[in-house]
């Protein structure tokens, strides 16, 4: 098998100017779906019987917890790949999927707050999900604080993704026992092996604003990921052309 | 240098710096007292909350018993001298986590009937209760260990660590307060007690191999 794509992706050379094509189609794609599926679900598709209008929050809330979720294995990616090979590119992406993950999850707890006023009649339950959510921001913020708190930058390359990979093999530790400890949170909307229960006005925009918010997301992470790539090669040539030509 | 001699000097020195010890169970009880004043001391209340108080205060004086475990080693480059031996830093570390959690829970064992006591824990929970801590420290012993070597070059560690460590306390935290709940209702808790181990033995694979990744990156 050929592996230089590979190797091209890991110079962060490469990467900053692939990076830059590849963000223009992901953002110009991300924010059609997000936008149709935005004004599908919240304009068009069909009230809930039971909780009206409140549920179409659903359309952000749902997105922003799974990429939460998969953001952190994706960063455990990157932590793994750092640790075993050090590839230079690999911090970078670490980094960038932290700080959008911890984004990610932060709306998710705050727009499942927005639901949960009007549906259960409270900002806040120690329900299993919420909390395992909370732990997974917990999480995150812990990453990026090893990860801004050494001076050295290998250093705080590799502790953090130490860091990562240990949270990474405890997730589901913690995501099951927090699960036995605790459950009220409606069952997951989407399951990878079951008919959706809603009806399909209901569940097609929310495919199209998850894969929407996915693209987006993963564009913001591509643009953090060059802001450090400048960053951090700031003494080489290429940059000192690419950001004196900006100006 | 060879690591009987590692372990028994770590011995030594474990037990000559009692304060270190003293501190780390002085904490504990500092924490445990805080409850009743902080929340409430009627005993309906206490009896409820005692197990929870009791491994709430014994998580937060492991991750103290814990902090700055390897900053010496770091400091005056022993550990590079383990590596120049040709000793495997894993293998050391666990012999220092488990060397400090022995002198841990052993004043901390003596200490709990009389918490139980003031905390009005119900009698026949006390038995549970010690089980469970000593099923579950162990556990936390080792999760600490990798927060400390961490931190192991920062001059103000715990805070940080306690920031990266508390997250992956909790599944202990759940199963041995959930062990002892459950016997409070006359359910066996025998499946919780073997998650909790369970929990340990991963704990057990992984932590020194992360601790000896950190800790020679830090001495680099």
């Amino acid at each position: 098998m050929n592996w230089s794509w590979f190797h091209t992706l890991g110079s962060p050379k490469k990467f900053y100017y692939l990076s830059l094509k590849w963000e223009r189609f992901l953002l110009s794609f991300g924010a059609l779906f997000l936008g149709s599926g935005l004004v599908w679900g919240l304009g068009f598709a069909p009230e809930d019987y039971l909780q009206g209008n409140s549920f179409r929050i659903i359309y952000i809330h749902v997105p922003a917890a799974v990429i939460a979720q998969s953001f952190y294995v994706a960063m455990g990616v990157a932590a793994f790949v750092q640790i075993v090979w050090r590839m230079k590119l690999a911090p970078i992406a670490l980094r960038g999927f932290a700080t959008v993950g911890a984004l990610m999850a932060a709306l998710a707890l705050i727009t499942g707050a927005i639901w949960g006023k009007p549906t259960w009649g409270t900002w806040w339950q120690w329900d299993a999900r919420i909390t395992s959510v909370l732990i997974l921001l917990i999480m995150y913020l812990g990453i990026i604080a090893i990860h801004n708190t050494y001076l050295e930058r290998q250093l705080s390359d590799r502790l953090s993704a130490v860091i990562a990979l240990v949270g990474l093999i405890n997730l589901p530790i913690i995501k099951y026992s927090v699960d036995w400890w605790n459950t009220l949170h409606q069952p997951a909307t989407f399951t990878l092996t079951e008919q959706p229960k809603m009806p399909s006005e209901m569940w097609l925009p929310l495919l199209l604003s998850f894969i929407g918010l996915y693209i987006v997301a993963l564009a913001i992470v591509f643009i953090r990921m060059q802001t450090h790539i400048l960053e951090r090669e700031k003494k080489t040539r290429w940059v000192r052309d690419e950001v004196n030509d900006g100006v | 240098m060879t690591y009987s001699s590692i372990f028994l000097s770590e011995w030594y020195l474990t037990f000559r710096r009692k304060q270190d010890i003293a501190n780390s169970i002085l904490f504990f009880l500092v924490v445990i007292v805080l409850f009743p004043i902080g929340v409430s001391a009627s005993p309906s209340f206490l009896a409820s909350a005692s197990v929870g108080i009791i491994w709430c205060a014994a998580s937060l004086a492991s991750m103290l018993a814990l902090d700055g475990i390897f900053k010496e080693d770091l400091r005056d480059g022993s550990i590079d001298q383990w590596r120049m031996n040709g000793l495997m830093v894993s293998i050391i570390v666990l012999g220092k986590v488990l060397i400090r959690w022995g002198a841990f829970i052993l004043p901390l064992l003596v200490l709990i009937p009389f918490c139980g006591v003031a905390l009005s824990l119900p009698e026949d929970l006390m038995f549970e209760t010690i089980v469970s801590l000593l099923v579950g420290t162990p556990t936390l012993f080792l999760l600490a260990a990798i927060g400390a070597s961490i931190t192991a070059s920062l001059r103000n560690s715990a805070v940080l660590m306690t920031l990266i460590v508390m997250p992956l306390y909790l599944p202990v935290l759940i199963f041995s307060t959930g062990y002892v709940k459950a016997s409070e209702l006359g359910v066996s808790g025998i499946g919780q007690l073997a998650i909790l181990a369970a929990i340990f033995l991963i704990v057990l694979l992984i932590s020194p191999f992360f601790c000896a990744i950190s800790l020679k990156a830090s001495a680099e």
